[in-house]
């Protein structure tokens, strides 16, 4: 009896290792903008997150000197290639000669997430890059 | 000796028992076990390493790591935080949308103290002391500001008020605080302290002699 329950424990142990390992993290493209990109950007990706226009969210300190980027405004967005926007995402605002207040994710996010989330201001804006 | 008598001396040998040990106790409940009764292990992390992969293992914690304490707090700081909390982080625990109204438990003098001792022994290997000069130097402001735009996210003093982002704990006065040693290995890596979070990470882009004038220059602010 004994034996069987270090049996039936052993294998339990011995999966949930298996599945913890298994579990690669992947975050989806929104689930990365609401992480890391809404905190500017806003949730709606109008530029107004918390960092742009802090008051707004009872908190006292002046706006942001620069103001993000509105992901859904497709005259803004489609000013710019999707090879612009993926630039922008990986080495920051100052490697495409904006604000360095727009920070750099390229040793946080792989190439593929910065892809998806190209794709993703893309469905924001409702445009096609130049 | 009458039973009476025997009695009587048996309630006051049980009593004088009870109270030795009570005080006994009571010199015992050092900052480890009033950390313990008082279930501040209920929101944060007390024994390393991080373990968090997912945006949904950050987000269900409800403080601060304190595993590696020592090596991150200055000891004057924490003793008389714990007996005053302010507010650090403007937004609450991982919101970026609603403010930190919470008021974090507070604990009394000696408490404060007791328990300060006790986090101050917990430290993390890979903060070495001694390569960061904490001043707040135009280099470093240039740097925080400017260059990588900490500023961004991280409030700090601009003249007689506060300026910067609120989605990042404010630093305005982090050098009270925060020791510049760990700053740096806050900066360099990122994975030991802290895998997941709202904050890009910078090694590879910020080179080592930059990142330890940041540090310093964060480490500076008082
Ligand atoms: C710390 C605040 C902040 C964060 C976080 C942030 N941005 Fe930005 N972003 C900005 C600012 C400010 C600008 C405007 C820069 C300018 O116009 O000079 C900007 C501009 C942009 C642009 C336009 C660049 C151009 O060439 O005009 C894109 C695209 C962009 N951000 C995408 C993102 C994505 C995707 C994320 C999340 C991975 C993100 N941003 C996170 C602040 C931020
Ligand atoms: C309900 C959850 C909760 C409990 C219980 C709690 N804390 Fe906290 N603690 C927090 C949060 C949230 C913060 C961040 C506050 C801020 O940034 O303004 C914090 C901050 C701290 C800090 C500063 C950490 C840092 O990185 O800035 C210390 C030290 C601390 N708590 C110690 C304690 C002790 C000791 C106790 C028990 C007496 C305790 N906490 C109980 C939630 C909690
Ligand atoms: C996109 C926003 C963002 C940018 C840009 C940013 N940070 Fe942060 N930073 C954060 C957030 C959010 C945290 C809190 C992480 C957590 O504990 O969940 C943080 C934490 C920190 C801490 C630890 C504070 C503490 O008490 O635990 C330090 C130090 C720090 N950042 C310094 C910097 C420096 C230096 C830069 C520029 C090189 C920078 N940050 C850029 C968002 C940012």
């Amino acid at each position: 009896m004994i034996k069987r329950i270090f049996l039936v424990i052993t294998i339990l142990i011995g999966t949930a290792a298996f599945v913890g390992k298994g579990a690669v993290f992947a975050a989806t493209a929104e689930e990365n903008y609401k992480f890391y990109c809404a905190q500017c950007h806003g949730l709606d990706g109008k530029g107004e997150g918390v960092n742009a226009k802090p008051k707004a969210f009872g908190i006292d300190l002046p706006e942001m000197s620069v103001t993000p980027r509105n992901h859904t405004s497709s005259v803004d967005m489609s000013k710019l290639s999707d090879i612009d926007v993926q630039n922008a995402i990986s080495d920051g605002g100052a490697s495409v000669s904006k604000s360095s207040i727009m920070p750099p994710f390229g040793k946080t996010l792989t190439e593929a997430e910065i892809k998806d989330l190209t794709a993703y201001l893309r469905k924001l804006c409702k445009c096609k890059g130049k | 000796m009458s039973v009476g008598k025997v009695g009587r001396l048996m309630v006051l040998v049980v009593m004088t028992a009870f109270v030795v040990g009570f005080s006994w106790n009571l010199s015992y409940a050092d900052g480890k076990g009033i950390f313990a009764s008082k279930n501040c292990g209920s929101c944060h992390q007390i024994a390393g390493p991080a373990a968090e992969k997912t945006f949904d293992d950050q987000l269900k914690k409800k403080g601060p790591e304190l595993w590696y304490s020592g090596s991150k707090f200055k000891s004057e700081w924490l003793r008389g935080w714990l007996e005053k909390p302010a507010t650090i982080r403007l937004l609450k625990y991982n919101s970026i949308t609603e403010k930190n109204s919470e008021k974090h438990p507070a604990l009394s003098k000696k408490e404060a103290e007791d328990v300060a001792d006790y986090l101050m022994t917990l430290t993390a290997k890979e903060v070495t002391a001694g390569g960061v000069t904490e001043a707040s130097t135009p280099q470093g402001k240039n740097l925080f500001v400017k260059r990588y735009g900490c500023v961004g996210c991280h409030s700090i003093k601009a003249g007689a008020q506060k300026a910067g982002g609120a989605s990042g704990p404010d630093l305005s006065e982090a050098g009270k605080r925060l020791k510049g040693d760990w700053v740096y290995a806050y900066l360099k890596e990122p994975k030991v302290f802290k895998p997941v979070k709202r904050m890009p990470i910078f090694v590879g882009i910020i080179n080592d002699n930059e990142m330890k004038t940041i540090a310093g220059f964060v480490a500076g602010q008082k």
